[in-house]
């Protein structure tokens, strides 16, 4: 009994991080007044909820010594009870194959933004935004 | 050997450490040491994209957010403003 | 100031140990994760490579590889378009630059001379990756994103006057994405094409022969397995992936006075 409150201690641990990072890059993301530091916290918010996606898709150890197994066979010549255990032992692949879309759209989106603040610095002269919504068109 | 606890307790202590590395990235001045520790918080994602078997994910994320997310952003820098200005 | 600071990190730790000692005792139930996965997630690791069920398998030992594409190709579709679209506005934003041709200088002898070894091992590796995508965790978008370290290297160890004098500029970037764009075009309709003298039918992005369409790509040539579509898609990508990433580079790595020369002397001068 002493050891499913630690493993679950220590999972509730884990959970909490990534909920509290996304929280501080959400603060970092309206209260920082220069574009670039916005520009980082949108990029740490966002792997933050990727991680949460693949904490969902983990499973339980079948038993303490033996860990579940990444989802990829091993076998060249498959029989059924191979199969059999490979469903057994292997972590979730749905949620890794929409995290890696993620991933990417996520970058492509960071790497225009990169470039809009680029230009507005040529434009404006200065990135932050107290100073730019002062400057009425 | 109870590896199930040690691994949790490993997740744990990760966990812990990229926690400290956001609140120090956003709470920082100066951008360049920002976009450092962004990216210690990206190489302790990866090592708990490791644990969790997720092989797929952890390729894509090593060379994306430790490698080219901060080439990019250190350019921009170059080219733009280094310190977070304080004026109103 | 670096007290506090301390004090925010000390007291961040301490409310988390705290909370998720009360979660764990019962408060919101948040449990460990469930012995067993989900139904769906049963079905995708069954049918991933089964020899004895040709009609539901996608014949590739990879689950995240076949699932990205050939389970769900079309959100793969999507998500190409959108990277497509964010390096098209990036290069109308940044129109009508370019570097002139003079002679860089770069980093000291000792940096350059290391840089020549390893950049070769990075693209070798970058290249397992893409190529065994189907067999080990790896595939198109791992290796091109790999293989887009190298140009980044270079610009900032040689300059970027040395890369456009080996031939590797902004529009020769271009054409090796729209071919590596246009070689996924063509895979995604292959099955059709070839099932079209036959008269059968054909899905789009068709790997295996499935219920109502006999035609599919070989899934295995000569004892070694090639999962079909999925090496030609993984090649694919890879140059595609790669080359978009050298365009953003390049655009980026134009020195700021040269370009700012450009865009003062358009608005002047005209």
């Amino acid at each position: 009994m002493g050891t499913e409150f630690l493993n679950t201690y220590l999972f509730n641990v884990l959970v909490l991080t990534i909920f509290v990072n996304i929280a501080i890059s959400l603060y970092g993301v309206f209260a920082r007044p220069s574009l670039i530091k916005k520009i980082i916290a949108v990029t740490i918010l966002s792997d933050s909820v990727n991680t949460l996606a693949i904490i969902v898709g983990y499973r339980g150890w079948p038993s303490p010594t033996t860990p579940p197994k990444p989802p990829v066979l091993t076998v060249l010549k498959p029989t059924a009870k191979d199969i059999e255990l490979f469903a057994s032992t292997a972590v979730d692949p749905l949620p890794q194959a929409l995290v890696l879309t993620a991933i990417v759209i996520g970058l492509a989106v960071t790497l225009f933004l990169v470039f809009l603040a680029l230009q507005i610095y040529r434009l404006y002269g200065t990135t932050d935004v107290r100073r730019i919504a002062k400057l009425k068109g | 050997m109870n590896y199930e606890v040690l691994t949790y307790a490993v997740l744990a202590i990760l966990g812990l450490i990229s926690t400290v590395a956001t609140l120090l990235a956003i709470l920082e001045k100066d951008l360049v040491k920002a976009v450092i520790f962004s990216a210690i918080q990206s190489t302790v994602y990866a090592f708990i994209y490791y644990i969790l078997m997720a092989p797929d994910i952890d390729l894509v994320y090593i060379p994306v957010a430790v490698g080219l997310y901060p080439g990019v952003v250190l350019f921009l820098i170059k080219k733009t403003e280094r310190f977070e200005g304080d004026e109103g | 100031m670096k007290a506090k600071e301390i004090v925010i990190v000390v007291s961040v730790i301490l409310f988390v140990l705290l909370v998720a000692l009360a979660l764990s005792i019962g408060a919101l139930g948040m449990l460990l994760p469930p012995p067993s996965v989900r139904e769906v997630a049963k079905w995708f690791l069954k049918t991933t490579f089964d020899p004895h069920n040709r009609l539901f398998s996608a014949m590739a030992p990879e689950a995240v590889t076949a699932i990205v594409w050939d389970y769900r190709g079309l959100d793969t579709l999507f998500e190409t378009a959108v990277f497509f679209l964010a390096i098209i506005g990036s290069v109308a934003i940044m129109r009508g630059i370019s570097s002139k041709l003079e002679v860089g200088r770069g980093l000291s002898l000792i940096v350059k001379t290391v840089t020549k070894i390893t950049l070769v091992m990075i693209l070798a590796v970058a290249a397992s990756i893409a190529l065994h995508g189907h067999l080990t965790p790896g595939g198109g978008f791992q290796g091109g994103a790999a293989a887009a370290v190298v140009p980044l290297l270079v610009l900032v160890i040689f300059s970027i006057y040395f890369l456009e004098a080996k031939g590797v500029t902004k529009n020769t970037m271009l054409v090796l994405r729209s071919a590596g764009l246009i070689g996924i075009g063509l895979t995604t309709f292959l099955t059709l094409l070839i099932a079209l003298p036959t008269l059968t039918n054909a899905y789009i992005f068709q790997n295996q022969p499935k219920a109502y369409a006999s035609v599919g790509l070989p899934y295995e040539i000569g004892g070694s397995l090639t999962g079909g579509s999925l090496l030609l898609f993984n090649i694919f990508e890879m140059f595609a992936v790669a080359a978009g990433f050298t365009l953003v580079f390049i655009l980026l790595a134009i020195p700021e006075t040269e370009v700012l020369k450009m865009l003062r002397g358009e608005e002047v001068g005209h």
